[in-house]
């Protein structure tokens, strides 16, 4: 990590893309610092892997600049960029050894032999590959070719990694392995990386910072902590995490909060809106708790919500299960460890209290129209 | 038991099928080192007296030539618009590319009859009355299919992101399809250039239309021989293009495999 007045090292500036009619990225702004790594998340078709193309020089902007360690490479192709890309089909050169495809783009900036061979063994030790240098790549298997490219890409010293997916291909442990050796390798080097992936727990483990992709915009970027805690658009706390939602309408607001009227009563939320608004309020599955006493004191005051239903489900999940609460015609989402879940049947009534400081509102989507 | 009976079984079909197969190629081999004119097993001795008077047979050496010229040059410009029509289908988004591909490989289920007949009559409509440039178009209807077929194929398993990666690591465009596209579709290259070199070699129903007196493909001239002396120097000219034939493809399957070039892995 860099000074914090240091200048970003990559830095894309109002960068927008359109195929024909579409427009795939709308002005988009992402800087990155020296040694940071940053995800890009969010569905397909939100822009994330063209954002990554453009940075790569794979494709260029109809508007905006980009630019990495300082210099404006906008309109410089890909091969004088000094970018590092490890591809989701690991795009791994069959014609070429282990070695081969690692010491492909120093071969081709026309370094010496021997230093080529001392940076091919430093990089292979680095993945923990050296033994199968001389291996062909399709006689790999999907996590060896993974580390073969991010090898490759590393090799080159470039300013910036770029991975696309690169995870995805890998089923689910090796996945999750990967996810923490790639983190800890990036942390050693001090690499600057951007990571694209559609998976949020992909991008909670491994980023410093996230930026959560809709429509062709950065919905948020932030710290993964702050981004599921504090969800600043709907998108961000559907996209990243469980939730539970309410709709209603703003009765009272002030001190920057709101008490919405309900189908299942009024609920209080931080949020600062007019009296009369459409919102969604909302918070974690993991705020609610379920009390199986309805008629007990426990019940909404100035620092909780609090709302009675009846148990529909509950959904054992291993250390945790997820409890489905019928209120009225609305079903509230809560989740419980183990031990407490294993008291409730569902059919019994139930209260959920939740605190108020972490329910939020948000403009209601649907009511802007 | 019963699965050990089928399995016995089918060993001896394939058995059968292969002997079927060679029998005939066998008995040209053989043939052609018969110390006889007529040739008559048991043999009663060899010869290879057969082989000294292939190259004094009356029309050989332009024959051979012609065929050879033919084959190379047709080839040599499938290759360049197979490909390049290949790269079209496969990569350019064109609507009705199916259609194209199914075009462009159409020839190979014509009947080499049909399709002689057909380019006779249109290179007389149109008064194209070169013999030597009249072959070389009909044979390039030949092996183009060949060439796209094969072509398709490889460029259909060829992934656009190693071009894409190769210039991310610093190949310039034109760098990248030499450093990386180039040599991963240089077994369907090859393929597809053998295919097409033999197909044209050997074709015999398109270029009986389009010959003259004096230009003679090797296939019709051979014929042209066989009618006029059926002894063995045919079959020594045979046994030498059967020779040629499985050179090539040896050494085509030490190069890349043939196994690949069959499709039939990878």
């Amino acid at each position: 990590m860099t000074a914090p007045d240091a200048p970003p090292h990559v830095a894309v500036r109002r960068v927008s893309k359109r195929y024909g009619p579409l427009t795939v990225l709308d002005r988009v702004d992402l800087t990155v610092d020296r040694g940071e790594l940053v995800t890009l998340l969010g569905p397909s078709g939100c822009g994330k892997t063209t954002l990554l193309r453009l940075v790569a020089g794979l494709a260029t902007p109809e508007e905006g600049t980009i630019a990495i360690a300082g210099r404006d490479v906008t309109r410089v192709p890909p091969h004088r960029r000094n970018v590092g890309v490890v591809f989701q089909s690991y795009a791994l050169f069959p014609h070429l050894t282990v070695a081969g495809n690692v010491a492909f783009g120093l071969s081709v900036r026309g370094r010496r032999r021997d230093e080529i061979d001392r940076a091919v063994a430093r990089t292979l030790s680095l993945v923990r590959l050296e033994h199968l240098g001389a291996r062909r790549v399709s006689a790999l298997s999907g996590g060896q070719q993974q580390r073969v490219a991010l090898a490759r890409a590393l090799a080159v010293e470039p300013e910036v990694l770029l991975f696309d997916e690169a995870l995805s291909a890998l089923d689910r442990n090796l996945r999750e392995e990967m996810q923490v050796e790639l983190r800890r390798l990036l942390r050693e080097i001090g690499a600057t990386a951007i990571f694209v992936t559609h998976d949020q727990d992909e991008a909670l483990t491994m980023s410093d910072r996230i930026a959560v992709m809709n429509g062709g915009r950065i919905e948020q970027l932030a710290d993964p902590k702050t981004l599921y805690e504090r969800p600043a658009t709907l998108f961000t706390l559907g996209f990243v995490g469980q939730s539970t939602r309410l709709r209603g309408t703003v009765a009272a607001a002030g001190d920057g909060m709101v008490a919405v009227d309900t189908p299942v009563g009024r609920v209080a939320a931080m949020g600062q809106f007019l009296a009369g608004s459409s919102v969604v309020v909302a918070t974690r599955p993991e705020h609610l708790r379920v009390v199986a006493d309805t008629v007990g004191h426990e019940g909404s005051d100035r620092a909780r919500n609090s709302v009675d239903g009846r148990i529909r489900a509950v959904i054992f999940q291993g250390s945790r299960s997820r409890i489905e609460v019928a209120a009225g015609d609305q079903v509230l989402l809560a989740e419980a460890p183990g031990r407490i879940a294993s008291a409730l049947n569902p059919g019994d009534a139930a209260r959920l209290v939740w605190p108020v400081a972490e329910t939020f509102a948000y403009p209601d989507p649907e009511a802007r129209a | 038991m019963t699965a050990r009976l089928a399995i016995g079984f089918a060993w001896l079909a394939a058995l059968a099928a292969v002997l079927f197969l060679a029998v005939p190629l066998l008995t040209v081999v053989a043939a052609s080192v018969s110390p006889t004119p007529v040739f008559d097993l048991p043999l009663e001795g060899a010869s290879l007296r057969w082989y000294a008077r292939i190259g004094r047979l009356d029309g050989f050496w332009p024959a051979l030539s012609l065929s050879l010229q033919i084959a190379l040059l047709s080839t040599a410009i499938a290759l360049v618009i197979g490909t390049l029509a290949a790269i079209a289908i496969v990569r350019g988004r064109l609507p009705g590319a199916e259609t194209l591909a199914t075009a462009l490989v159409s020839p190979l289920m014509m009947p080499g009859l049909v399709l002689g007949i057909a380019l006779l009559q249109y290179f007389r409509a149109v008064g194209f009355t070169a013999t030597w440039s009249a072959l070389l178009l009909a044979h390039l209807v030949v092996t183009l299919p060949y060439v796209a077929r094969t072509m398709i194929a490889g460029l259909a398993l060829f992934d656009f992101t190693l071009v894409e990666a190769a210039r991310t690591l610093g190949c310039t465009y034109a760098g990248a399809i030499l450093r990386v596209m180039v040599p991963a579709l240089a077994p369907s290259f090859l393929t597809a250039g053998l295919f097409s070199f033999l197909a044209s070699f050997d074709n015999y129903p398109v270029s009986i239309f389009l010959t003259d007196v004096r230009t003679k493909t090797l296939p019709i001239k051979m014929l042209q021989y066989i009618e006029e002396a059926p002894d063995p120097t045919l079959a020594a000219l045979s046994t030498l293009i059967l020779a040629a034939t499985v050179i090539l493809l040896v050494a085509s399957d030490r190069l890349i495999g043939l196994h690949r070039m069959a499709g039939t892995s990878e």
